[in-house]
């Protein structure tokens, strides 16, 4: 029967997602716990510190600028319909501080460090470098885990500062080249209507992001099973519940938030 | 098949490498890991491309390959490689079956039958309908043969045939090889770094080191090699040259 | 570091560029090519399609909830507090999801999850010799591989983008008319949609679908020396994808602005 195929693969499709939260929410714990004091190993902080922000610097500010160029030409259609000028800096910038910067850079930063960090720690795992360290009395959460996840977190969260700032630039580029606007009507638009609590707003998005990407990365990482193959599972589930998780955050954070 | 001839100057692969090998011959090529013998055996079937120098196969220049030249040289040789490289989204009836699809076989019941007797004669009769996943790694390389051998050959390429299995296992392989070459009459071009079973195996010999060869004769003798590198490496003593 | 080592080192590196980009090209082509070719094992463009649209519906279903949601109380929030008529808050919320958010959003998420699929799915055949095996059995592995699952994410990305657009429009309604009171019937009015928004989301769709599957099989192809090669495939396949959809994004819209006028 097609339906009961359907509904009992919906109740494993269930009880699977539950049982990944689960881990997911053991791991975050043991984060936390190890975090409370801080107790981690410095030099391997800011060497994924220097991995993750360094590296994915060139892509996130590639992103960002065209980002602002998107959103000013879709704030374009609005100001030839209403011929609303003034509002364009407006209309961009509050959607870039809220929403579209935190979200899409988060996305890119899933892309680029969460599947990195998840293929790195998978391969790890498969090849049993994680008993290797138990085996050395070195408990592998505060030793690999805890650094990524403060790293991630950081990161993401001045990624998204500088990307914010680099999308309002290339917004402003592109809707004086695309819709021939002064600059000055575009800052004047935006520094009026624009509060401090629409970039805190996206700020506090941002690092709940780089947080919620670093839980799911390390979590399918470290649960990895099955050798090389395994690996390539792990990076496509993290990132895929890296994006579910950012969009689920982002709408839970909208209605929390100021 | 005359004059394989290739080289690669100034490559850190295969340096000026020239080798030529006889029809219905049995050459046996060794060498430390990283020789380049793997990229020796691709360069036979136009896998990769020389930088400089001229590969002839069975008569033909495919060193300036068109893709249609590389094609139908292609029909003609079959390749075990080091991974074995079965089809994982296929089952290994269809594995074994796939060179046979290609060359234009239609006849389902033909090729059926023709799979069947290849899987016998490697000993997996009967396991059509598994996936390569199920099976252990000698077992997959049985059924790489398998496939290489299908489609008769005139050349045939084992990149490391016996690599990872036990001594048994080793010689059971190089039986079956023997075993279909007789049958066939093709050329056969091994490559290993398992020094005693490919010296069994081979009526001639070839070592490679750092993309030359240092060695080329007939198996018992190489031994007996002037070369002190190539007689630390079929002894396999510490000391010496490598 | 000296000056001039540097513009060495930049020099390769455009090179490096260079070549990557017309190896690109070269698979873009054959792949293209491919889809008329029709050398795909029989069943092979269904599989794909199963892989795309049946795995990907849920998630892109979940997200694309979610997103509408959002959109619309971050944008009824704003427009409460400067003129209080949401009456265009729907119309317009349908205009700029059939033109912009669902086919980009839908794709960024398509890159993630069918390109990081398709880039360790051919990046790990590329290292296991599989693809040398197919071009030894004379198989063109561009038309063989690629060309199927470019055909199934076209199909497959007009779908879900349109089961986008259902699940964000339906959801906006929704939490219009539980946050902000909004009567549905106010809501969901498609009378602001021209055929211009469906022309510029149809083409975004198209471009997107073509970009994503052979980016991501470029990144497979790519791939070299084991699982690690593999990773490194499947972070290049989704950054790749997600930026190439991102720029076109950009591109089509300009260019809709430009020269179309936006429709207006």
């Amino acid at each position: 029967m097609l339906g009961d195929r359907t509904i009992s693969a919906a109740g494993r499709g269930t009880l699977f997602a539950w049982r990944e939260l689960g881990g997911m929410t053991i791991l975050a714990g043991q984060v936390l716990r190890a975090l409370l004091p801080p107790r981690m190993d410095a030099p391997e902080l800011l060497r994924n510190m220097y991995r993750m922000g360094n590296r994915s610097l060139p892509i996130i500010a590639l992103t960002a600028f065209f980002v602002g160029g998107i959103m000013v030409i879709q704030a374009g259609v609005l100001v030839k319909q209403l011929n609303a000028a003034g509002l364009v800096g407006w209309g961009a910038g509050y959607a870039i501080f809220r929403e579209v910067g935190p979200m899409l850079i988060a996305l890119m930063f899933s892309g680029r460090v969460g599947s990195n960090n998840t293929a790195e720690l998978a391969t790890m795992t498969v090849t049993e470098q994680l008993d290797g360290l138990r085996a050395l009395a070195i408990d592998p959460i505060p030793y690999l885990v805890v650094p990524r996840v403060v790293a991630m977190t950081v990161c993401l969260l001045c990624l998204t500062v500088l990307g914010n700032l680099i999308a309002l630039y290339g917004g402003a580029f592109f809707a004086m080249v695309l819709l021939d606007l002064e600059f000055s009507t575009l800052y004047y638009s935006l520094v009026d209507n624009i509060h401090w609590l629409d970039f805190v707003h996206g700020a506090v998005k941002a690092a709940v992001f780089g947080a919620s990407i670093a839980m799911t990365s390390c979590y399918f990482g470290i649960s990895v099973r099955g050798g090389a193959v395994g690996v390539g599972k792990a990076v496509n589930a993290a990132v895929v519940a890296a994006a579910i998780s950012i969009v689920m955050l982002d709408f839970l954070l909208t209605a929390v938030l100021p | 098949m005359r004059d394989v001839d290739v080289s690669f100057d100034g490559s850190p692969v295969l340096r000026s490498l020239s080798l030529s090998l006889e029809r219905g011959g049995r050459l046996g090529i060794l060498g430390p890991a990283a020789g380049g013998k793997s990229v020796l055996l691709k360069l036979l079937v136009g896998l990769v491309a020389p930088d400089d120098g001229a590969v002839h196969i069975l008569g033909t220049d495919i060193s300036r390959g068109k893709e249609k030249t590389l094609m139908r040289v292609r029909r003609d040789v079959g390749m075990l490689f080091q991974n074995y490289a079965l089809f994982d989204f296929m089952t290994v009836g269809e594995n074994v079956a796939f060179p046979l699809a290609r060359l234009g076989e239609t006849e389902e019941g033909e090729i059926a039958e023709r799979v069947s007797l290849r899987l016998r004669a490697v000993g997996l009769a009967g396991s059509e309908t598994k996936m390569p996943s199920e099976l252990s790694g000698g077992m997959k390389k049985r059924v790489g043969i398998a496939r290489a051998t299908i489609a008769r050959p005139a050349l045939l390429l084992y990149d490391e045939p016996t690599a990872g299995l036990d001594p048994v296992t080793t010689s059971k392989m190089y039986e079956l090889i023997a075993a279909d070459q007789a049958e066939t009459g093709c050329t056969v071009l091994a490559v290993s770094s398992d020094v005693g079973a490919l010296c069994g195996f081979s009526t001639e010999l070839a070592l490679m080191h750092e993309g030359r060869i240092r060695y080329r004769g007939p198996s018992e003798a190489i031994g007996d090699s002037n070369d002190a590198l190539v007689r630390q490496f079929v002894s396999g003593k510490d000391e010496g040259p490598l | 570091m000296s000056l001039t080592t540097h513009i060495e080192a930049l020099g390769s590196k455009a090179a490096g560029a260079g070549r990557a980009g017309s190896r690109l090209a070269i698979i873009a082509a054959k792949s293209m090519s491919g889809v008329f070719a029709r050398d795909s094992p029989k069943g092979e463009v269904a599989r794909q399609m199963y892989i795309v649209g049946n795995k990907s519906v849920l998630f892109i279903a979940i997200t694309m909830g979610f997103l509408g949601m959002v959109m619309v109380i971050q944008s009824g929030g704003q427009i409460n507090r400067v003129t209080g008529d949401l009456s265009q808050l729907g119309p317009q919320f349908l205009k700029l999801f059939i033109q912009e958010f669902a086919p980009t959003i839908t794709a960024l998420m398509l890159a993630t999850r069918v390109g990081a699929g398709i880039a360790a799915e051919v990046g790990s055949m590329k290292v296991t010799e599989q693809i040398d095996a197919l071009r030894l059995s004379g198989i063109t592995p561009t038309s063989y591989l690629i060309a199927p699952r470019l055909i199934a994410c076209l199909f497959m990305g007009f779908v879900l983008t349109v089961i986008a657009i259902v699940i964000a429009f339906s959801a906006g309604g929704v939490s219009a008319w539980g946050v902000f009171g909004l009567n549905p019937t106010v809501f969901f009015d498609s009378s602001m949609v021209r055929s211009y928004d469906i022309a510029i989301g149809s083409i975004k769709t198209i471009c997107y679908s073509t970009a994503i599957p052979i980016i991501s099989g470029y990144c497979g192809l790519e791939a070299r020396g084991g699982s690690e090669g593999v990773g490194t495939a499947t972070t290049s396949a989704v950054i790749g994808s997600s930026f190439a959809v991102l720029l076109l994004d950009f591109i089509i819209s300009g260019i809709g602005l430009t020269i179309f006028g936006g429709g207006v």
